[in-house]
């Protein structure tokens, strides 16, 4: 095909950029929701639940009316009665789960602290706290669920009375005869592995401002969000107004990780207010606020049985997955747990599986989508179980995993849940990352460290990470989007994407793959994002799928333009077409790069020549839209409600070194090396700078965070106080390299790097712990390593006496 | 209640009527439009409000903007007047990469223009420490790091000795 032609020679794919808002943003100039001041803007604020579990006998706000500057208090009765139920992000109840009628005000009944039941607007900032504290709510408080294991005893208190149990869905993938192969097994081992629950703490809080004018019945909502557009779907449908007199612009997204996914209470909320008030409304969510209602992950355990040979061979594994999703809601974070199980046995081919996938709701905030989005759980697991074997057999961890991977001639490689894995190369990269860290000489490094009275331990961690979801009937999750390029008469170009950047780059690598095949000068584009006026229709940032999606949108709508431009540049060259190149604002003839004509020049004829000799024929114009459609999604279920919906498989393989202190259980990070592949790199730097912050996500849930709820389902941890996030104190600089296995289903071969760097983390650092102790039998499957976590257990097993 | 205050912004006086509810950061950024203070957390944790208070960083959301008066404060647009005007942290940044949704940026930018006041030559584990009262979520630190250690440079380069 013509691309790779094209690309013989990349000048700017694959090449490092520094980040083109890198300089509105130092300079304090970003524009970020909370900046955003309007004529008359009044201010929002919602009261939460503060039970876990509770009916709402009564509201008064009549205190809070009286209060001067108060414009109007809302109440769950008035949401009911004028707003449809918040659509479903993640359209539960047509792939067999069950779902909630989940209103922007909570009507009856509140499931969870956080939980929104009343809102107020008035003149500023102050008077609308003020308020909330004169809203009197009665209510009667029910009996709360906290366990997920609890609640699933069939005499456990429902969150859902209508639901005759507390789970949202089951899944059971199985491949082979597990429970034969477990019989037969030479070797059998169990265990249980679980992670606490965690948030992502973007920097910036959610928040909206919210504008209607009567006169062009026009609403527009500014909202530090990932997804303009479907946003817009979903307020249209709770609104119950035509979707074309909304409006979403996405400012500056100060960092969301999957968090800032619609739809949440507060957005049809303020914009039925601001409609309602005629008056423009700003919400900004308060830190606790966002501890509490805008989602949480992880909080998952699984329960497993592996049997393997004496050689480390895996033959079969029975995994239960039990993930306590938190209670019902439109969000879509309880897919997390889906995908865990969907994930797999991962990387490894294991010929008996079975995974056995519980979602179980509970009266804590619901999930919501975080980076990792629950292959980092996967990747977790079945690095637990690998080195579980490595242990047993005896084996070392790296000879367990190279003798069970999928090895790079089996792609595709289905798995049981359905998932078709694309491509890979698993082996090279562990061998590579091995070398990275000097595995072979660590020994005597440990040796002499100890000696010095250090404890010293190097940990392995595989992780892999499906990207690119596609949910059949969801109208946010798909795998496709849209891109316009446009070149003005001038030879400026702008181009307009339906993905979006929340902070982490990828206008950059649309602007690098624009000019890499449209042929003009990188500095003449500008992209613009996330405005559903302007931009052509897309989903947004998630799943990785920027510059899969969005970059593939831009690459096929630049060619289609630069055909145009080549044709017109052959007349006035007196050549062929195919004999041309354009690249950095010129067109020339291949061979004779001394003919040529300039980018502008090209532009001009189509423009102003439209009727002369060269452009004569041309449609008018230099503008195409055009969408990306990704070939490798297989929808049509199949047995045990099993379906393809992720197209791309980036994996990666870690390798840390740890100092722990055994008097305080204090772990310190030396070195963290990770040899990651994500297919075709566009951009190094801020690929890198992606991993980087996905590493630290990564560490810090397997070291420092871990979000407490109380037996009354009271969540303890709602600062960052509590929530002790990673200061540069705790970090060490990364050591990484890219590995690029191309995607065979997108034109570059990218696969989406926003999620990587998260999930090896997890077992890496386990891994790392247990090693820095050969001598004891420490067995850390639990997260996070907080330092009495990891002293308990290495007191346990001094205890024990396990000294090999 | 308001209450009137003489404070100096960026090198210019200023006379403000002030909400005595009011913080320092809301003051800056509501009353002075001074939109690179950020409030990412309010409770003193995050530090993405850093300003500098009579030549020290203070987190602007833990001081009442009432007790301010007399003092003089400095943010993030005292350092440039516009795109090609950046000061030399801030060309480091921008080179470095080092940063991403630039949201903890502004002030990160500030704790290394007081780290580099006081120590202009600092080690990598004094740049860790000297930023520790700022989270990015982003990063990892990696680039920020590498940039506060390239500025370092380009100050020394700058320096008349």
């Amino acid at each position: 095909m013509a691309t790779s032609e094209l690309l013989q020679e990349r000048r700017h794919v694959g090449k490092r950029y520094t980040g083109l808002t890198n300089r509105e943003l130092v300079a304090g100039k970003g524009t970020f929701v909370s900046d955003i001041q309007l004529p008359g803007m009044a201010y929002m604020a919602v009261l939460r639940s503060p039970h876990a579990h509770a009916r709402i006998i009564s509201i008064d706000s009549s205190g809070a009316e009286a209060l001067s500057g108060v414009l109007y208090v809302m109440t769950g009765r008035e949401a009911q009665e004028h707003m449809k139920p918040i659509p479903e992000a993640w359209n539960t109840r047509e792939i067999g789960a069950k779902g909630v009628d989940w209103y922007a005000l909570a009507p009856e009944r509140v499931r969870y602290v956080g939980e929104a039941v009343a809102a107020v607007v008035a003149d500023d900032k102050f008077t609308a706290y003020q308020a909330l504290d004169l809203i009197e709510v009665e209510y009667e408080v029910l009996p709360a669920v906290v366990d997920p294991e609890d609640a699933m005893e069939p005499t456990s208190f429902l969150v859902e009375p209508e639901w005759k149990d507390n789970i949202l869905v089951t899944r059971d993938f199985h491949r082979g005869d597990v429970e034969r192969a477990l019989a037969e097994a030479e070797h059998v081992a169990s265990g249980m592995v679980r992670s606490e629950r965690i948030t992502g703490v973007s920097l910036e809080p959610r928040g909206s401002v919210a504008q209607y004018d009567s006169f062009r019945d026009e609403l527009v909502l500014w909202e530090s969000t990932q997804n303009p557009h479907p946003l817009r779907t979903f307020l249209a449908e709770t609104l119950e107004i035509p979707e074309t007199r909304i409006r979403v612009i996405q400012p500056n997204v100060g960092g969301a990780f999957g968090l800032k996914q619609p739809p949440f209470q507060e957005q049809p909320l303020i914009a039925y207010l601001a409609r309602k008030l005629r008056r423009p409304i700003k919400w900004i969510e308060e830190r606790d606020e966002n501890f509490q209602s805008t989602g949480h992950s992880r909080d998952v355990k699984f329960y497993y049985t592996v049997a393997f040979e004496g050689d480390g061979t895996i033959t079969a594994i029975d995994i239960k997955v039990i993930a306590d999703v938190g209670a019902p809601t439109a969000l879509l974070g309880w897919g997390m747990a889906f995908v865990t199980a969907y994930s797999l046995p991962t990387v490894y081919k294991i010929p008996n599986n079975r995974i056995h996938l519980f979602v179980v709701v509970t009266n804590k905030c619901p999930w919501n989508a975080y980076r990792g989005f629950g292959k980092d759980s996967a990747s977790f697991l079945m690095d637990r179980v690998i080195d579980k074997v490595a242990h047993e057999t005896g084996l070392d961890r790296s000879v367990v995993r190279l003798k069970n991977f999928i090895q790079p001639d089996e792609f595709p490689y289905p798995q049981s849940s359905g998932a078709v894995l694309d491509s890979g190369n698993y082996p090279a990269a562990l061998k590579r990352v091995l070398e990275l860290v000097d595995y072979e000489g660590f020994p005597k490094l440990q040796a002499q460290a100890r000696r010095e009275g250090r404890y010293l331990g190097l940990g392995i961690g595989q992780e892999l990470t499906p990207e690119g979801c596609a949910m059949p009937g969801a109208v946010m999750i798909s795998a496709y989007d849209g891109a316009t390029v446009r070149v003005a008469p001038s030879g400026d170009v702008t181009v307009l994407t339906g993905v979006t950047s929340p902070g982490c780059g990828n206008e950059t690598a649309m602007a690098q793959i624009a000019a890499e095949f449209l042929g003009c000068e990188i500095g003449r584009i500008r992209v613009i994002q996330g405005d559903t006026e302007t931009c052509p229709y897309g989903l947004g940032n998630y799943s990785s799928r920027a510059t899969m999606y969005g970059g593939s949108a831009v690459q096929i709508a630049a060619t289609d333009l630069r055909e145009k431009l080549l044709r017109v540049a052959a007349r006035m060259l007196e050549v062929d077409p195919g004999d041309l190149d354009a690249g950095d604002g010129h067109v020339s003839v291949r061979g004779a790069p001394d003919r040529f004509v300039a980018f502008d020049q090209v532009v001009n004829q189509i423009y102003r020549h439209t009727f002369g000799e060269f452009a004569e024929g041309e449609e008018p114009g230099l503008e195409a839209t055009r969408y990306f459609r990704m070939g490798n999604i297989y929808h049509q279920p199949e047995k045990q409600g099993r379906f393809s919906n992720y197209p791309a498989w980036p994996n990666g393989t870690a390798a840390c070194v740890v100092e722990v202190d055994p008097e305080t259980g204090q772990v310190k990070i030396l070195r963290y090396c990770l040899v990651d592949d994500a297919g075709t790199i566009v951009n190094p730097l801020l690929a890198v700078a992606n991993l980087h912050g996905g590493i630290t996500q990564g560490i810090g849930s397997a070291v420092y965070e871990q979000l407490a709820y109380d037996s009354d389902g009271q969540l303890k941890t709602a600062t960052l106080m509590d929530y002790t996030i990673p200061t540069a104190v705790e970090l060490p600089l990364f050591e990484i390299e890219h590995q690029e296995t191309p995607s065979p289903f997108t034109p570059l071969g990218t696969k989406g790097i926003g999620e990587s760097g998260v999930g090896a983390a997890l077992g890496a650092l386990c891994s790392a712990v247990e090693n820095a102790f050969p001598e004891l039998e420490l067995r850390l499957d639990e997260l996070p390593l907080t330092p009495s976590r990891v002293w308990r257990a290495i007191q346990d097993a001094r205890a024990a006496g396990d000294v090999r | 209640m308001r209450v009137p205050i003489r404070v100096t912004v960026n090198g210019e006086p200023r006379q403000l009527e002030i909400d005595t509810r009011m913080i320092l950061a809301e003051m800056l950024r509501e009353e002075l439009r001074l939109t690179g203070v950020h409030i990412g957390c309010a409770t003193g944790n995050c530090g993405a409000c850093t300003v500098m208070l009579d030549g020290r960083t203070v987190k602007s959301c833990c001081v009442l903007a009432a007790d301010v008066d007399g003092q003089e404060i400095k943010t993030v647009e005292a350092l440039s007047s516009g795109m090609d005007d950046l000061h030399p942290i801030q060309e480091a940044f921008v080179e470095n990469q080092g940063l991403q949704c630039g949201f903890c940026t502004p002030a990160m930018i500030l704790a290394t223009l007081a780290l580099l006041d006081e120590n202009p030559n600092p080690t990598e584990e004094e740049i860790r420490h000297g930023i520790a009262g700022n989270l990015c979520r982003c990063t990892g630190y990696h680039f920020i790091v590498k940039s506060i250690q390239d500025a370092a440079r380009r100050l020394a380069a700058a320096s008349p000795e």
